[in-house]
């Protein structure tokens, strides 16, 4: 079974996305949604703690939210858009969205 | 595949918005929307009360738009809405309140139809927060 | 079969209506007999903290209910285990049992049983 994870929280006065990173599975997935995005701002501690899960995460980001915010977003994440969204729901067993 | 969303933000939150594309890509795609749930927050998204500046997105009223023109199941849990200010004529009349807020397409029902649509479907999806 | 829901409820009592509105949805399917599961996890655990006084706040007491929940079919109900311990409660002092305290990995596990989820 894996799951998709979707969190749209800003990362820096939330713990909704560490709260996830320790409950994830080995088969799941994270979607980088609204102020989630945030997290993949370059040296702070939301990035590193991604940055240390390259290889076994698969993280994703809504590509609306990463361009109005103007991040630049590394290699190994995927943008996705909202057909992209809807095809990670469809590919993962359940979407699990931290309201 | 078959979609129950569920949302739980207002319309001015972009968690609305994003449901709402969501829902058109899924729509797009080939797949079938059981059910829309509004839960919490998510009744404000329902309210035919929201007047939305002209340079801004009416979100509530493409959401209206959205469930009409697909003949959606649009659901608004009637103890959130009541607890939030959101009634229909019939709960307005019921407890004596001076206007209804919430018209066609939405059907105010409990609880049991979030639990119906999860069964019902493939995927349950839930949007809130920002 | 009827699929399966996880409710995982991350609020504190004292916050808003979410805690109180993840127990609504978790006695309607438990009033339908369907599978389902509460996990309390963050700050979703200080409800389980024992002797709390909603009259002080004039707020409706949902400790009874929590406590019920097994009567009205609700029957696996959990805690995170870090989440007690980031907010100094013991697992053997909560206010609703049985419960099942669960550490972080076997959280992951818990989610893949259930076929669907609502965190709240």
């Amino acid at each position: 079974m894996s799951t998709l994870h979707v969190l749209s929280h800003s990362p820096f006065a939330d713990s909704r996305l560490s709260s996830c990173l320790r409950v994830l599975g080995s088969h799941d997935a994270i979607l980088l949604c609204g102020d989630a995005t945030y997290a993949l701002t370059p040296s702070t501690t939301a990035r590193q703690t991604l940055d240390a899960n390259v290889g076994s995460l698969a993280l994703f980001v809504l590509d609306e939210d990463a361009k109005a915010r103007n991040l630049t977003l590394p290699d190994w994440v995927k943008s996705v858009d909202y057909p992209g969204f809807v095809a990670l729901s469809v590919q993962y067993d359940k979407v699990n969205t931290w309201l | 595949m078959k979609f129950a969303i569920a949302l739980y933000s207002p319309a001015h939150a972009p968690s609305s918005r994003r449901a709402l594309l969501f829902a058109e890509a899924a729509l797009a795609g080939g797949h079938e929307i059981v059910r829309l749930f509004f839960y919490q927050d998510g009744v404000h998204s329902a309210s035919s009360n929201v007047v939305t500046p002209q340079d801004e997105l009416d979100v509530p009223a493409l959401w209206r738009d959205f469930v009409t023109q697909h003949q959606l199941d649009g659901v608004v849990c009637i103890a959130a809405g009541l607890r939030r200010g959101i009634l229909n004529t019939q709960e307005a009349e019921r407890y004596s309140r001076s206007a209804a807020n919430l018209a066609e397409p939405w059907d105010l029902s409990g609880l049991g139809q979030l639990h119906d649509a999860v069964q019902a479907a493939d995927r349950l999806i839930c949007f809130g927060g920002p | 079969m009827p699929k399966s829901l996880l409710i995982i409820s991350r609020q504190s009592p004292w916050s808003g209506p979410s805690a109180r509105e993840a127990l609504d949805i978790a006695l309607a399917g438990g009033a339908f007999d369907l599978p389902l599961g509460m996990l309390f996890m963050d700050d979703g655990v200080l409800q389980l903290m024992p002797s709390q006084r909603a009259s002080a706040l004039q707020q409706k007491d949902i400790s009874a209910n929590l406590q019920a929940l097994s009567m009205f079919g609700v029957e696996d109900l959990f805690a995170c285990h870090t989440s007690l311990a980031e907010r100094g409660l013991s697992p053997t002092e909560l206010s609703v049992e049985p419960l099942q305290v669960l550490r972080d990995q076997d959280i992951a596990a818990l989610i893949d049983r259930y076929d669907q989820v609502i965190t709240i």
